[in-house]
């Protein structure tokens, strides 16, 4: 063994035990915020996340519930720690949401507290949550006009809101005076909870075992993640891959698209993705940001890797993310990137299809694409303001794998089955709407060997005079992609049906005022990718979702080549095996 | 002589608790037979008659109780083999229960799949009708889609139906006139409808517990059946009750009405049991570990009360009856080692379960266990196994240990099976921060009682990771459950919901909500024959800040009730949102809102005294074994522990630790930092030094 100078000796246990602690802290941290916040957006759709990070920044856990918020919380707390140098004390917190020092979106407010064992900084606690508004031209952020970021709502540089403990009432009071709603304030003040959970955790696990063997083993925890991810990425193949994703229709210049260009490179144990042949940033607000965009290539990578590498800064290691500024992944001051989380979608595609023909076992088709919209205005049977986010609609199918079917109603990538929709029953309390329907999309998945994800179709009446619409999104133009022989999924699509008889198909980015109540809201949601040929799927797993009427008699005979009577529902095999021989 | 029996049915023993009038008590186990278990119940009730050297008929007969806990329906659930179930629902939301809100519980593993759902799609109906979010009706019932159904579902043979329409928690006439229909045209069916079963809001909750209740209950229905014929024939005259996942028990006839409140009847009898022992020791609170062969359950007891969930789930399916707080997790005597890919060593979840088991048990297993680590570590005698009725091979456990973790990570062999004792201690000490820190509670305050034949051993290094100080192995405590079951109440839980902001709460409504839910309490406990003065209605509201998506369930006095008085409702709630998460909005004016009203009818029955034992002196040496080389965590090194025969210590004895006392169906560590003393009834309690 190599000498080690006075270094306290690694005890391979006291790892483990170190790792699964930080672990069941950021879900401690997780479950406060899920249970105190109040904007459906943070308790239902869980749409934050929390982590904890050493002195430098560094992460040691984070529970990501929504993953495209995760992989800049970090940073930001080593930005702090150099704006603030010298004037860190325990009982400090910070707000930041600013997209041009790290942040991921206006509305994603993130907390931060720094953590202090004695008088030495030890770790960082933070919780980033999607706030239900943040200021701006539009209510609950989605400014598909705006073109620059003081359109889109109020930014926030890191500022300090608790000093030793004490409300800056001023600071405060200045942040939420430019705020529509009161909830924001007490969600964050459940954010700060949240973080304050994990700082009483952090310091009780290191004053149990000292500062000096729990930074020891912290970095011996970092080394044995970055030895698992390198070993990862070792079992690809060496090479150069590259790969395109499709961006529609920017919000503002019709019949825009824009091309996500990423090259990989795969060289030993490290991975480089390399973003500089993208297309340049638009004029709108469909634009990226390196946190989001940089989070949305490594959450799709990790669907590639064991599953249980913890997420810890040894994690990130053998990886590198180049996106140069500019770009519409990357959007330079003062841009408008409220859209920037939703670029995740082709990012992700453009990673699948890169890696499809070297790691064929490892990928999905693609993905259904997120199409969400945003419902607000007065509730008439309470006189009360609503603000609905329409989660249930907006969850599409996952792409096929090479051995598994894609996942039905998951919605899209950046969350994974992380988002939740609303119940109905509660939906109808807090908004005047009528749900109408809420069910799966018969044909919806790209068919083969194994389809893809079922898509949805969501209809509701709308309750309230002078709604207001916005939507947001894109897979509206380009279907989630099969892979190997497997057919494409869905379109998205959202239209208003109005009382006097005329039909609005909205587009991706759109601001619809003043809709009537009883105007009938229709939306579908696609399915994702199939993978592998159709004609290979067993004839009875076929003739199973035509039962369940999720495949229709039509699409089993022409897409899957099997061949259903539709009034005894079995299957013909003479026509089956004539129409899977013919090809 | 009268006896009283509790009975729980486990997946590989079925475990009884005798108690006889004259005072004493006995435990005994036998082989569980699955396919069907009431074979296994009058086996072991044959056994004990034998043992007690009496005849079958008359000791059956002298039974005056059998308090059952079974695993049935729980494993109809886990193993999909449930009863062939419809579901009549509203036309629109047929997917709601198969949806489960589009969560996909493992983020980034791509071959994660959905659950199965209980009822297939062409068996979920439509149904047009709709009723709004007051219950208003938008659309009448539309009685052809109800008959189309009813014939799909005659043509498709299903054994069980479940009535869930949209917002049947303010309205149920849609659900009655279904119902009606089909309980005219499927009389053999098994029916559950949504506004009977969980008048409350929240479809998703709503739709998944009801089938949930249809699906398992024909299975129910014919195992209660097969085992009173069973017992009648034997000559049983007594009372049957059935343990329920609430911590209470019930009339077959009751419990057959709402199956899905059986789900947790296994593990439910542990918190009764535990806190009957530590309650011997002036305190109301524990919490219980029971740790088995495949999984470590950890529950909570709190001012005599075990901790509750309004809504959990089971196997990924949602169930919204008020069950015990029990967290799972795969740890266990089976639960295998292994080096993950960055080298760090790991234990469990997977479990080499009874087949082919741990590599010492010699039966062609060949990964390292948990049990195998405490073969090497000396903790358990290889000869003494089951009390030597299954010899342990312990060159396998060394072989096993050596190659899978020990060589990998460079270790010894000894060295190898202590890190996997510590790393299994830790994930269980988790367990136990969930029920307890992620609630608010701080662990320290509790003692800690163990059950199951594997935790006694770990159950000192699970208190000190969470600085417990105190912890009591129970002398029955490899069959807790069981004896729970014999000191359970009657207990039956309603619930309604009443969506309203405080300012506009109809007060007499909602003491009329109270007066119904009370008066079903009564007259389901007047079936039960219990005396009136021992009844007790309990009040819970759930309450939240107008706006919140989370409620909290606050226990209401019913003269608040009575008298109006929101005030004092609104204190309770303010001050128990701030013990939950840290903070209260009394002074910021914030509105209240009331989701469900809850009433608990508690039917108080005769509990059997805990047997006391004849006293002995400090002095354990009369049970003195001998000693043997074993591992002492705290020094992280071996050295020769004393071992006591656990079935001839006595009162007052006082073992300082390292010791292990070994009993035939448990053995007990005392690590280091610890001391035993036993207490009246045979129980140990042990005490952190200087704690």
């Amino acid at each position: 063994m190599a000498d080690h100078v006075a270094a306290p000796e690694i005890d391979k246990v006291l790892v483990s035990i170190i790792g699964r602690a930080l672990k069941a802290f950021t879900d401690e941290m997780s479950i406060s915020m899920e249970k105190t916040t109040r904007s459906p957006i943070l308790c239902e759709a869980k749409d934050f996340v929390t982590g904890l990070y050493d002195a430098e920044g560094r992460m040691l856990e984070q529970t990501e519930n929504l993953p495209i918020l995760s992989f800049s919380l970090g940073p930001v707390c080593a930005h702090i720690a150099e704006k603030f140098a010298g004037n860190v004390y325990p009982g400090d917190v910070f707000l930041h949401n600013d997209v041009f020092s790290l942040g991921n979106q206006n509305n994603d407010v993130a907390a931060f507290k720094p953590i202090f064992v004695g008088e030495d900084l030890v770790g960082w606690s933070a919780t980033k949550g999607h706030q239900a508004d943040i200021g701006g031209n539009v209510r609950g952020g989605y400014n598909p006009n705006a073109t620059e970021v003081w359109q889109e709502g109020l930014r926030i540089p890191a500022v300090k809101v608790y000093e030793r403990g004490e409300l800056r009432r001023d600071v405060w009071d200045l942040i939420f005076a430019n705020v529509r709603l009161d909830i924001v304030q007490e969600d964050m003040r459940a954010e700060i909870g949240a973080c304050t959970v994990g700082e009483r955790r952090l310091m009780a696990l290191v004053e149990k075992y000292g500062l000096e063997r729990f930074e020891a083993h912290k970095e011996y925890l970092f080394e044995a993640t970055r030895k698992m991810m390198e070993a990862e990425i070792r079992a690809i193949p060496d090479g150069v891959y590259e790969g395109e994703g499709r961006v529609f229709f920017d919000g503002k210049n019709v019949g825009s698209s824009y091309t996500i260009r990423v090259k990989i490179t795969v060289a030993g144990d490290h991975i480089t993705f390399d973003y500089s042949d993208t297309d340049a940033q638009t004029d709108a607000f469909v634009n990226g940001i390196y946190a989001s965009s940089a989070s949305a290539t490594l959450l799709t990578f990790l669907q590639m890797v064991n599953p249980d590498i913890p997420h810890n800064h040894g994690m990130i290691q053998p990886i590198d993310i180049i996106i140069p500024e500019g770009t519409i992944l990357n959007a330079a001051y003062p841009a408008a990137t409220t859209f920037g989380n939703h670029l995740c979608p082709p990012n992700a595609d453009s990673i699948m299809r890169a890696l499809a023909p070297v790691i064929p076992t490892r990928v999905t088709a693609g993905w259904n694409n997120l199409l969400c919209s945003l419902t607000s205005g007065d509730d008439p049977r309470k006189n009360d303001t609503f603000v609905d986010i329409m989660f249930m609609g907006l969850k599409g199918g996952s792409g096929a794998m090479c051995d598994t079917d894609g996942y039905d109603h998951i919605g899209m990538i950046d969350a994974s089955g992380g988002l939740l929709d609303q119940d109905y029953e509660m939906f109808e309390q807090q908004t005047p709407h009528l749900l109408l329907k809420h069910e799966f999309l018969t044909d919806s998945a790209g068919a083969g060997e194994h389809r893809g994800g079922l898509g949805v179709e969501t209809r509701y009446r709308i309750g309230s005079d002078d709604t207001q619409l916005v939507t947001f999104g894109d897979g509206d133009e380009e279907p989630a992609f099969g892979l190997a022989g497997g057919t494409d999924g869905t379109l998205n699509k959202i239209e208003l049906h109005y009382p006097d008889g005329r039909v609005y198909k909205t587009t991706s980015k759109d601001l619809v005022e003043s809709v009537p109540r009883d105007t009938l809201y229709i939306q579908e949601a696609g399915g994702g990718g199939g993978y592998g040929d159709p004609h290979k799927r067993p004839a009875a797993k076929v003739l199973a979702e035509v039962r369940d009427g999720v495949v229709s008699i039509g699409a089993a005979r022409d897409t899957y080549g099997v061949a259903i009577d539709a009034a005894t529902l079995e299957i013909d095999e003479g026509e089956t095996a004539k129409l899977r021989g013919s090809r | 002589m009268a006896y009283k029996l509790g009975v729980d049915v486990g997946g590989t023993f079925t475990d009884f608790f005798l108690w006889s009038a004259d005072g004493t008590v006995s435990t005994s186990k036998t082989l569980s037979t699955p396919s069907d278990p009431s074979i296994g119940v009058l086996d072991g009730i044959r056994q004990i008659a034998a043992d007690q050297g009496t005849d079958f008929t008359s000791f059956a007969s002298q039974i005056t109780t059998i308090v059952h806990g079974t695993t049935v329906t729980t494993n109809a659930t886990l193993t999909r083999n449930g009863a062939k179930t419809g579901l009549l629902t509203t036309k629109g939301v047929r997917d709601a229960l198969e949806m489960r809100r589009g969560i996909r519980e493992e983020q980034y593993n791509n071959r994660f799949t959905n659950v199965v759902p209980l009822v297939p799609r062409h068996l979920r109906a439509p149904v047009a009708g709709r009723l709004d979010y007051q219950g208003d009706e938008v659309e009448p019932l539309d009685l052809d889609d109800v008959q189309a159904a009813v014939r799909l579902f005659a043509g498709e043979q299903v054994e069980a139906v479940a009535i869930c329409f949209m917002n049947s928690f303010a309205n149920q006439s849609h659900e009655d006139v279904a119902a009606e229909i089909v309980r005219r045209e499927l009389p053999d069916a098994f029916l559950s409808v949504s506004s009977e079963v969980l008048p409350t809001i929240r479809f998703y909750n709503r739709v998944s517990t009801t089938v949930l209740n249809s699906y398992i209950g024909p299975i129910l229905h014919s195992y209660l059946e097969s085992l009173t014929s069973k017992l009648e024939a034997a000559g049983f005259g007594g009372v049957l009750l059935i343990m329920q996942s609430n911590g209470g028990v019930a009339l077959p006839e009751l419990a057959m009405r709402r199956p899905a409140t059986t789900l947790l009847s296994g593990p439910a009898g542990g918190p009764g049991a535990a806190v009957a022992h530590t309650r011997a020791h002036g305190s109301d609170d524990c919490i219980v570990v029971d740790m088995g062969g495949t999984s470590f359950d950890a529950s909570l007891v709190r001012d005599g009360e075990a901790a509750m969930y309004q809504e959990s789930e089971i196997d990924r399916l949602r169930i919204a009856l008020p069950m015990l707080a029990i967290t799972t997790i795969g740890a266990g005597g089976g639960s295998i080692g292994w080096i993950d890919e960055g080298g760090l060593l790991r234990m469990g979840p997977q479990s080499a379960g009874a087949d082919p088991g741990p590599a010492s048990y010699g039966r062609g297993g060949d990964l390292p266990t948990c049990t195998d680590a405490n073969v090497v570590l000396g903790y358990l005698d290889p000869e003494f196994f089951a009390g030597g009725a299954m010899p342990l091979e312990s060159d396998q456990a060394s072989k096993a240990v050596a190659r899978h973790i020990a060589e990998p990570l460079g270790l010894s062999v000894e060295e190898a099976a202590a890190g996997m004792y510590r790393v299994i201690n830790t994930n269980m000490a988790h367990g136990v921060r969930e029920i307890t820190v992620e609630r608010g509670l701080d662990p320290r305050d509790f003692p800690l009682v163990v059950a199951g034949g594997a935790g006694s051993l770990h159950a000192c290094m699970i208190a000190r990771e969470l600085e417990i100080p105190s912890l009591l192995v129970p002398a029955t405590a490899s069959v807790l459950c069981a004896a729970g079951m014999v000191l359970s109440d009657l207990q039956h839980d309603f619930v309604r919901s009443y969506v309203s902001r405080f300012g506009e709460l109809d007060m007499d409504r909602l003491a009329e909500l109270v007066a119904t839910m009370t008066a079903e309490g009564d007259t389901q406990l007047g079936l039960e024959g219990i005396d009136p003065k021992r009844v007790e209605h309990l009040i819970d509201l759930d309450l939240r800040y107008v706006k919140q998506y989370h409620e909290v369930t606050v226990p209401v006095a019913a003269q608040a009730i009575a008298a109006g008085d929101l005030t004092t409702i609104a204190e309770a709630f303010h001050r128990e949102h701030d013990r939950l998460y840290g903070y209260n909005l009394a002074d910021e004016g914030t509105e209240l809102e009331l989701i469900n009203v809850r009433v608990r009818s508690v039917g108080r029955t005769d509990k059997p005294e805990l047997p006391t034992l004849k006293p002995g002196g400090e002095d354990p040496g009369g049970a003195l074994k001998g000693t043997r080389r074993a591992y002492v965590p705290e020094s992280d090194a071996f050295a020769d522990v004393a071992v006591y025969d656990g079935h001839r210590i006595e009162p007052n004895n006082v073992i300082a630790g390292p010791a292990l006392i070994e009993r035939v169906d448990t053995t007990i560590l005392v690590s280091s930092s610890f001391t035993a003393r036993v207490d009246d009834h045979g129980s140990c309690l042990l005490r952190a030094n200087g704690g």
